[in-house]
């Protein structure tokens, strides 16, 4: 069953059409990373599969039921943009109100356990509007984990954690996906930090879904290449091409050369037309250039 | 101008007894850009606060440009976008601009919003109401508003939050342009110190409110340890080449590292004349983000 | 370190700086809703009480709360200690909802983070001081204006009494005009002093706009003029007997107000967090 199936999700806002005709399926236990540009519509959709705005056509069914379904919409987690907590209250007091609004029976330690989680049971007393970015983004976590929810959606939950934040966050939905089955939607524009977690990509362009890919399928597709420097690197790109097809400079100054497996062959054959390599890599394009390349291509 | 764009010194504030800042020293040069790295919670956003006059310090000193952070003459002249950008959600972004461009005194002020909405690429949205605006739109709200005016010195707190790849590479673009051509001074904080390598000049470590090292780029990368990796299809002549030729030779991980080795063409010739094609030869750098996670852990041990 | 441009700083001056602040608020105001919606108010409250029937007596008959049309300007005399709700509302009324109006301009100026960019580049707290009392004070002006335009208009279509001594009542509107510099300089010290707690300000303001604690020492002191060194106290003297004198007590009740309150304010300002 799939944890997320939307299809043809459709939403204008006057005459602007900000989602059309978008599919989405994200499977159960999945780390979906969902990545576009800003105003591609990302935080759009997740608020409408968290029902915070209605479509305006199209469907979006949550573990197989409509995402109206009360059931399903309770064990929901979200943390979108910021978290929504009352700027005069105690970050605990936060806290509680949300597990009250849950209806979890041992709020108290529910709310002591996941406040660990994030490393913020130092905090708990502080008032919300007296904690910096970094905490705000620490407690809106914490709170989108009360109550063990099925389906977290979350909208750049990276945004001002510091290096050890970023840690306990890839920590923290590892392990749910893993041992609680729960299934994870998390947008961010900081695609070296999503790579490392994500068994899912989704990437959204004006609206559409323009590919979904598993990992392993975005590993697949991306290209091995064998990346050099040298001292005169326009003789070696002159040599290169002469003898491979498919040789391309770099902007950070290196050379390419796509779909070839063999860096031996070319550092010999570089060394007898009298050029010594400096640097000499093979190497895979990431998901950061894959998606460059592919908004790239799309514009032309 | 040889004075500091910031010069502080012993800044300590406390927060209802809590210490934010515990007697902190900063200097950053005219035509810096000065990356401000710390954990959260480590008093950065004070710092920045402070700076901009935003909270009172309870004692230490704060010049900017050699003057007193008070003089009004330099604070017309300060960019800041702190946490988010401070705009009237009902009102439209050209409003907001607007705005902030008559309290800055400017002449041509419709030509200046269009010059820096133009810049961060929000151009066509200028008449959307602020809180209409996406995370990512807000912020380049922001920093356009940080640009009005041609700042002498631009505070930006966490400004690539919510930034999709374009906005950036935008971003990098600006903070070059403004500094080298502007003689503009950036003092910017990030926890994507991937992003912040790129681009910055100096760096300031502040941890538990404190300054706890401050060096330049070049500094830095001098004290990142460097040492060159070679792989071939033999590895075992390769490390018998190596050794003989080279003082400190490792195979470590499957790979022959050789420390101290600035030449790799040196590696290269020599290793072809004993007739081995390398397959693999580049030089290892350890990053900001590691140097300052190994920093972070050493202190933490002391 | 080669730019291709020398840094300088020239130092603004006092008009350049206030001109800069005003230019906002003032921008600020007039594209916005909320001025244009607090005019209406000023304009409907004085007709919609004028046509008001009135209490009943202990006959139980109706008297009308007002024989005469300027009666919802201003009372016939200077009374502290108020009897009847006739006597109490007129166009002092105009502060209470001033008090409101400017509670939510500078709400919205915390709420909205914008004082981040005013407070980087005015280092001199003053100047927003100073800003929000004048265009507070325009505001509550232009508030009385449409107030005795909704008032006039209606004891035109009522039909009530409009003899009166014009001198009188032209010193009357001057002075309580002049009045509202005072009380936009209370009102923004207040929402300076409570700018973390929108509600706070609010009700603080609406309360010290009624009037409250000085017809509560009228109440002990009975109709003692030493009460027209409060704001309250001068904005119900200028009432339909007033002379010259009155408007001079105004000027300078106001004026003195207006500085103490932009003193205190500006000094908090600047010893205190802002944001």
């Amino acid at each position: 069953m799939n944890a997320i199936e939307i299809r043809n999700l459709q939403k204008n806002f006057g005459s602007k059409q900000a989602v059309r005709g978008l599919n989405m399926t994200v499977p159960e236990g999945a780390i979906y990373g969902f990545i576009g540009e800003n105003g591609s519509g990302k935080s759009t959709t997740e608020k409408m599969i968290c029902g915070l705005i209605i479509p305006s056509g199209g469907s979006i069914r949550l573990y197989g039921k409509d995402y109206t379904n009360a059931e399903v919409r309770s064990k929901i987690g979200l943390l979108i943009e910021q978290p929504g907590c009352f700027q005069n209250l105690s970050v605990w007091n936060n806290m509680m109100i949300q597990a009250a609004n849950l209806g979890i029976e041992s709020a108290e330690a529910e709310v002591a356990k996941v406040l660990k989680l994030v490393r913020m049971e130092g905090a708990a007393s502080n008032k919300f509007k007296n904690c910096s970015l970094g905490m705000k983004q620490r407690i809106g976590i914490a709170m989108a984990l009360l109550g063990e929810p099925k389906l977290l959606v979350l909208d750049e939950p990276i945004n001002g954690l510091d290096a050890d934040g970023m840690r306990i966050m890839r920590e923290v939905l590892t392990d749910i996906t893993k041992n609680y089955k729960c299934t994870v939607l998390i947008s961010s524009h900081i695609l070296t930090e999503l790579e490392k977690i994500a068994t899912h990509y989704g990437i959204i362009k004006g609206g559409e879904m323009i590919k979904e890919m598993t990992a392993a399928e975005l590993d697949a597709s991306c290209r091995t290449f064998i990346a050099l420097k040298a001292a005169d690197m326009n003789k070696t790109k002159l040599l290169l091409s002469s003898r491979y097809s498919r040789v391309e400079e770099t902007e950070e100054g290196y050379i390419r050369i796509y779909d070839l497996t063999e860096p031996d062959e070319v550092t010999e054959f570089l060394y007898n037309n009298g050029v010594t390599v400096s640097e000499i890599e093979t190497s895979k394009i990431g998901l950061e250039e894959y998606y460059i390349d592919l908004m790239n291509e799309r514009r032309a | 101008m040889s004075e500091n764009a910031i010069e502080i010194r012993g800044l300590t504030k406390s927060f209802r007894g809590l210490y934010a800042l515990d007697g902190l020293d900063m200097t950053v040069p005219v035509g810096a850009i000065y990356g401000f790295i710390g954990e959260n919670g480590s008093g950065k956003s004070t710092t920045e606060k402070l700076i901009c006059g935003h909270l009172v310090p309870d004692s230490g000193k704060m010049k900017l440009f050699g003057k007193s952070y008070k003089n009004p003459g330099v604070r017309v002249r300060v960019g800041a976008l702190i946490e988010n950008a401070g705009c009237f959600p009902n009102s439209s972004i050209y409003q907001n601009l607007m705005m902030q461009a008559i309290n800055l005194g400017l002449d041509d002020r419709d030509g200046e919003i269009q010059r820096v909405l133009k810049i961060v690429r929000m151009e066509d949205n200028a008449k959307l109401k602020f809180k209409k605006c996406s995370l990512g739109m807000k912020q380049r709200v922001g920093i356009a508003m940080a640009l009005l005016g041609e700042p002498a010195l631009l505070i930006l707190d966490e400004p690539i939050n919510g930034l999709d790849t374009d906005g950036m590479r935008i971003m990098r673009e600006i903070l070059v342009d403004i500094t080298k051509n502007y003689g503009c001074t950036v003092l910017i904080s990030s926890h994507i110190l991937g992003e912040l390598e790129k681009i910055a000049t100096h760096y300031g470590i502040i941890r538990q409110g404190k300054m706890i090292q401050e060096l330049t780029a070049k500094e830095m990368e001098s004290r990142c340890q460097v040492f060159t990796s070679v792989q071939a299809r033999d590895m075992q002549s390769t490390f018998l080449v190596m050794n003989h030729t080279f003082k400190d030779v490792k195979l470590i991980d499957g790979y022959v590292r050789v420390y101290d080795v600035d030449d790799t063409e040196k590696i290269v010739d020599l290793l072809m004349k004993n007739g081995i094609a390398v397959t693999e030869i580049k030089k290892n750098k350890i990053g900001l983000e590691e140097y300052y996670i190994e920093l972070m852990s050493r202190k933490e041990g002391a | 370190m080669t730019h291709t441009r020398e840094l300088t700083f020239e130092n603004p001056g006092f008009y350049k700086r206030l001109k800069g602040m005003l230019g906002v608020d003032f921008y600020r105001l007039f594209h916005t809703p909320m001025y244009y919606i607090f005019l209406a108010i000023a304009a409907i409250i004085p007709a919609m009480v004028l046509s008001m029937g009135g209490q009943p007596n202990a006959q139980g008959e109706v008297v009308k709360l007002y024989e005469n049309t300027w009666n919802i300007i201003a009372a016939d005399t200077p009374l502290y200690v108020i009897k009847n709700i006739g006597e109490y509302a007129n166009m002092n009324m105009v502060f209470i909802f001033g008090g409101i109006m400017v509670s939510i301009f500078i709400g919205h100026d915390y709420k909205s983070g914008y004082v981040k960019q005013l407070f980087t580049t005015h280092s001199l707290k003053s100047d927003y001081m100073m800003s929000k009392s004048i265009v507070g004070a325009f505001s509550m002006m232009c508030m009385c204006l449409t107030y005795l335009a909704g008032g006039v208009f209606a004891g035109v279509l009522t039909g009530a009494d409009m003899s009166v001594n014009a001198g009188s009542l032209l010193i009357a509107i001057l002075g309580k005009m002049i009045m509202s510099l005072g009380w936009a300089s209370l009102y923004t010290m207040l929402n300076v002093i409570f700018r973390r707690y929108f509600g706070v300000s609010i009700t603080s303001s609406f309360v010290i706009g009624t009037g409250i604690p000085v017809i509560g020492a009228a109440a002990v002191l009975g109709n003692n003029s030493a009460l027209n060194i409060f704001l309250y106290g001068s904005s119900v003297n200028a009432c339909l007997s007033s002379n010259i004198g009155t408007l001079v007590t105004c000027i300078a009740v106001s004026c003195v107000w207006a500085v103490v309150y932009n003193i205190v304010g500006s000094v908090i300002l600047s010893r205190c967090d802002v944001y």
